[in-house]
């Protein structure tokens, strides 16, 4: 095989020079048997004299042979390629590449390479793509080489990376050369030298190839052999259990095997004699202790194999030595290897850090978009909303409607964005008008009567939308992910949401600490009856602050529905969160808020991240850390101070 | 003192003789008695309205007296619920299991029996390990102490916390809600122990009465519910009158002002909530039976805020309110849900009660806060004062 490729890019080399010398044709003549029925031996005869040629035909040959499409012609024995052009059948002269059109297509005979031989050419075939013009044609071979990596690949893949023009394709030649080299180099030299090159990629391929080279098979034996190379020796009860070891030793014939609680069952089923089996009545077989002593009084009488006693078990343990052994066999490589991915695991770890960290800042920004509009009214006028959530709903609804009726993404969603805004501001307006203002003084009936709200509204989605999810399909320029490596990446569309997220935060900064209405509004949050007195009106505040807390949990459904689905209980989703950041954050405090929704963000990702098989147990515990957390700082992680935090 | 608790409070004496004259009226008409009036479903039914209204009156004294809105004591309910089906299960899985053993030639051993309980109950989660809080299960008289225990020492812990470090008002109801979130969500995962999202059924069999028809037990738990009911209620307004309920009222009203007057009022607090969440907790250990399952979606957070709902509707209070307007809205909530309400045609559009019933609860609730904070009880001040 490593000939035979070999010869082929040695083809490939000597076709400039030496061109044109001899046709084909008579070197084909030569073999013509070889050419029909080729043998996997045989095929090397055929490839000799062709390399010897250095036609520059010969790769097309070897592609049609392969595709078989080379036929002979019994009337003089001559090799064509045959082609259908047009529908019909055409014979190509192989030198040439003139058609001939006359032809008796009884009188051909099909050349037929079976699968070795297809199989054979198709390698040699992949050593000439890999320094083909044609880029496309390079990149398949790469690609071919990659998902079946052989020792065969690795001398004609380094000979190819020189001559490389494209820079690219080079670097990916010289990464592939490297993990070729890791596994199949000839000298241990030469391998150790590709692993420690390896060291700091972080790919999966990388770590996949240096795994390879670090596979372990579990062997057991009274002591280990010297010249196996062994990678650790197993301690029982830490890294096996004295179950495992013991099938071990039964699996590798160094230990009688078991006789397990059904099989002594089964045994005195079958010898139950007068209403007792051995000597104990059938009746007083109901604990483990009688079965064995009926067991060993029947093994007494040789009827049975005896049982192995737990003592017996223990001794042949403790006889035997379980460890694994590297199935290569040079301990230099396999250090390199595990010192190799030793380092890049630890990179790897950082990265995944990294990673984490920008995930748990996109659930931050999502719950932060979330809960802001909640701390603005929360905050301003102490009314607890629990249609927040329908809120943002309601926002996300408003999307897909839009979406209905304009079918470019982009403007869509830059139509409902401030749609959204617009109706969940109304909506807010119109609630604090008609119910909350009523309830100023009675804040749990406010959570109440909102709560009354939140299922009207809910289930009012459910009528008109129906209950299956609908999609909100965002742009195309926020598909796909920002990629940093193969471990760190983001989707655009969480980039889009946290910047929304921030512009929402520089929004809301400006309006409460650079306007007049942000002016009023603080002077109504620390007191109302003060500044009813200086001439602000609290009714127009609370009910303009309350419309712009809405309207935010509009535009959050909006950024919301972009990556979740939308859904008539998505509110609900969110409420219990929202309300969480709002009270972790402290009442009444921007910067408490963005404080509370990272804390939340962060905490969950990382409670994920060590238990990351268990969404549902990461939020019970989150949950559970927050009412801790409550005890220890009531008034959350901002607190205000004075007069302002009066009750 | 006793005495004068009743003539203190004649709606007590008027409300046990209600129930009692209503417990005997469906046994006469129930399947039992062959009169067979009322379906043994209904009977159910009824059980079941009873153990809700046992929870709203308990919802009643921790909000309506105390002014904490609890978002929690629907919880304290599905524990009763979960404590008692442990044991309903295991017993008649235990039964099961030894019956089909039995008849093997060799009798089982213990850890047999075990193994293939724990299949029975646990292969719907691929699991047959028994989890450490089923350790109890094959002991009625254990579970039944669960039932109080288990909401008691919660409510106690999570009371403690909160009202030690004086969360109060919505803060306190927002903490309540996300600790049933908690439960719940806990409850949801496969391996909580508890069968996750498939929850405990098959509670309405009671072991040891295989025998016994479904009606007779039926009707068994509509007189237990009756009278556990009936004894809730009587212990609650000993509770809220007299010095004590004067004590938790005052804290209702301004919390303060009675700390300043030397009360501890964290202790009542705690007394209070710890007590309710046990009556809930046996509310619960009688509903579940009667309704044959429960799994965690019963404890998610909305089930215990349709609880304030309950005794918001009926009137805050006054015990008798709580327990009207549980069963008023639980019996109107399953006859519109249930298609029981006609569908109205406007012509144009169909108005399925089905769909709608959520959407007319949600608008009524926030009028009946709006225009009638004293609820459906309030009608019995118009009444009375009409007398006078």
């Amino acid at each position: 095989m490593l000939r035979l490729i070999s010869l082929a890019l040695a083809l490939w080399l000597t076709v400039p020079v030496t061109a044109a010398a001899q046709p084909l044709q008579a070197i084909l003549q030569t073999h013509q048997d070889e050419v029909l029925q080729p043998g996997r031996r045989t095929v090397s005869v055929v490839m000799d004299d062709l390399v010897a040629s250095g036609l520059p035909q010969a790769l097309p040959f070897l592609e049609a042979w392969r595709d078989r499409e080379i036929v002979q012609r019994g009337s003089d024995g001559l090799f064509f390629r045959a082609a259908s052009i047009g529908g019909t059948l055409t014979l190509l002269d192989l030198d040439t590449g003139n058609a001939i059109e006359e032809f008796d297509a009884d009188d051909l005979t099909e050349a037929r390479p079976n699968g070795g031989v297809r199989r054979a050419i198709g390698d040699a075939l992949v050593q000439f793509q890999l320094s083909d013009p044609d880029i496309t044609k390079r990149q398949t071979a790469v690609e071919a080489i990659a998902r079946s990596m052989d020792s065969s690949q690795l001398a004609p893949l380094a000979a190819s990376i020189a001559s490389e023009p494209d820079p690219v394709l080079k670097e990916t030649k010289t990464r592939l050369a490297g993990m070729l080299g890791a596994l199949f180099a000839d000298t241990a030299a030469a391998r150790i030298a590709a692993i420690e090159a390896l060291s700091g990629d972080l790919s999966v391929d990388v770590r996949a190839v240096l795994n390879t080279v670090l596979a372990t098979d579990p062997q057991v034996a009274v002591t280990a052999s010297e010249d196996a190379n062994v990678a650790r020796i197993l301690a029982i009860g830490e890294d096996i259990t004295a179950i495992e070891a013991y099938d071990r030793l039964i699996a590798a014939n160094l230990a009688p095997a078991l006789i397990s609680g059904s099989d002594i069952r089964a045994a005195l089923v079958e010898n139950i004699a007068n209403g007792a089996v051995g000597g104990v009545p059938v009746a007083s077989l109901n604990t483990d202790g009688a079965r064995a002593v009926a067991y060993d009084a029947l093994s007494a009488q040789g009827i049975v194999p005896p049982r192995v006693t737990d003592a017996e078990q223990a001794a042949a343990i403790a006889a035997h030595t379980f460890y694994l052994q590297y199935s290569e066999a040079d301990a230099a490589i396999t250090d390199a290897a595990d010192k190799a991915l030793t380092a890049i695991e630890a990179k790897v770890a950082l990265n995944q850090g990294i990673d984490l960290g920008l995930d748990a800042l996109s659930l931050a920004s999502i719950y932060f978009l979330a809960a802001i509009g909640l701390a603005i009214t929360f905050g301003v006028m102490g009314v607890i909303n629990m249609a927040h959530g329908e809120f943002i709903m309601m926002g996300a609804y408003t999307g897909f409607v839009v979406q209905q009726f304009v079918p470019d993404y982009t403007l869509s969603i830059i139509i409902a964005l401030p749609l959204a805004f617009s109706i969940t501001f109304g909506a807010g307006v119109a609630m604090e008008r008609l119910v909350i203002r009523h309830l100023y003084h009675r804040p749990l009936e406010t959570l109440l009567a909102t709560f009354g709200i939140s299922i009207a509204l809910q289930q009012l989605a459910k009528n008109i939308f129906g209950t299956q999810a609908r999609p909100l399909t965002s742009p195309e320029w926020l598909d796909g992910a920002l990629v940093f490596n193969d471990v760190v990446a983001i989707s655009y569309i969480r980039i889009a949401i946290f910047v929304l997220a921030l512009l929402f935060l520089c929004l809301i900064l400006f309006v409460l600490k650079r306007t007049r209405l942000g002016l009023e509004v603080r002077a109504v949050t620390q007191n109302p009856g003060m500044a009813a007195s200086m001439g602000i009106n609290p009714d127009r505040i609370n009910m303009l602050t309350f419309g712009l807390g809405s309207g935010i949990a509009g535009i959050a459904g909006v950024a919301i529905g972009l990556y979740a689905k939308v859904t008539s209980e998505m509110g609900a989703d969110y409420i219990v969160q929202s309300f969480m950041t709002v009270v972790v954050g402290g009442v009444g405090n921007v910067w408490g808020t963005l404080a509370g929704a990272s804390l939340i963000g962060f905490l969950q990702k990382g409670i994920e991240w060590l238990n990351p098989s268990n969404t549902l147990a990461a939020q019970t515990y989150m949950i559970l850390f927050i009412i801790l957390f409550i005890q220890f700082r009531p008034k959350g992680i901002v607190a205000l101070k004075g007069r302002a935090a009066a009750d | 003192m006793h005495r004068s608790f009743l003539s203190q409070n004649p709606s007590v004496l008027w409300f046990v003789a209600t129930l009692a004259v209503f417990t005997v009226i469906v046994t006469l008409l129930s399947e039992v008695t062959g009169v067979d009036m009322i379906s043994t479903s209904f009977v159910k039914t009824l059980g079941k309205t009873l153990c809700l209204c046992l929870v709203a009156i308990a919802m009643d004294v921790v909000w309506g007296y105390c002014g904490i809105l609890s978002l929690g004591h629907f919880a304290f309910f599905g524990i009763g619920g979960y404590a008692i089906g442990m044991w309903l299960m295991y017993a008649r899985t235990e039964g099961i299991v030894i019956e089909s053993l039995s008849s093997q030639p060799i009798p089982p051993t213990p850890s047999e029996i075990s193994d293939a309980i724990g299949n029975q109950i646990f292969g719907v989660v691929g699991s047959s390990e028994f989890p450490w809080i089923w350790a109890f299960a094959d002991s009625l008289f254990l579970q039944l102490l669960m039932v109080i225990v288990v909401p008691g020492l919660l409510a106690l812990v999570f009371g403690w916390l909160a009202f030690r470090s004086r969360v109060t008002g919505v803060y306190l109801s927002i903490l309540t809600q996300a600790m049933t979130l908690a439960l719940a969500l806990y409850l949801f995962q496969n391996d909580s122990g508890l069968r996750g999202n498939n929850g405990l059924s098959g509670l309405q069999n009671v072991p040891g009465y295989e025998d016994v028809s479904q009606a007779t037990i039926s009707i068994l738990f509509f007189i237990a519910s009756a009278f556990a009911l009936g004894a809730g209620y009587v212990f609650f307004a000993w509770i809220v009158s007299g010095k004590m309920g004067s004590v938790v009222k005052g804290i209702r009203d301004n919390e303060a002002r009675v700390r300043f007057l030397g009360y501890h009022v964290e202790s009542y607090k705690l007394f209070i909530f710890t007590v309710t969440a046990v009556v809930a907790g046996i509310a619960g250990a009688l509903y579940y039976p009667q309704a044959g399952i429960i799994n965690p979606g019963e404890v998610a957070p909305i089930a215990s805020i349709y609880l304030a709902v309950w005794v918001a509707i009926g009137g805050r209070g006054r015990l008798y309110g709580a327990a009207i307007g549980a069963a008023f809205v639980s019996l109107l909530s399953s006859w519109f849900t249930g298609g029981g309400a006609p569908n109205i045609n406007l012509g144009f559009y169909v108005i399925q009660w089905t769909d709608w019933w959520l959407v007319l609860l949600g608008l009524s609730f926030v009028a009946v806060t709006l225009f009638f904070p004293k609820g459906i009880g309030g009608l019995f001040d118009l009444l009375v004062r009409k007398q006078s």
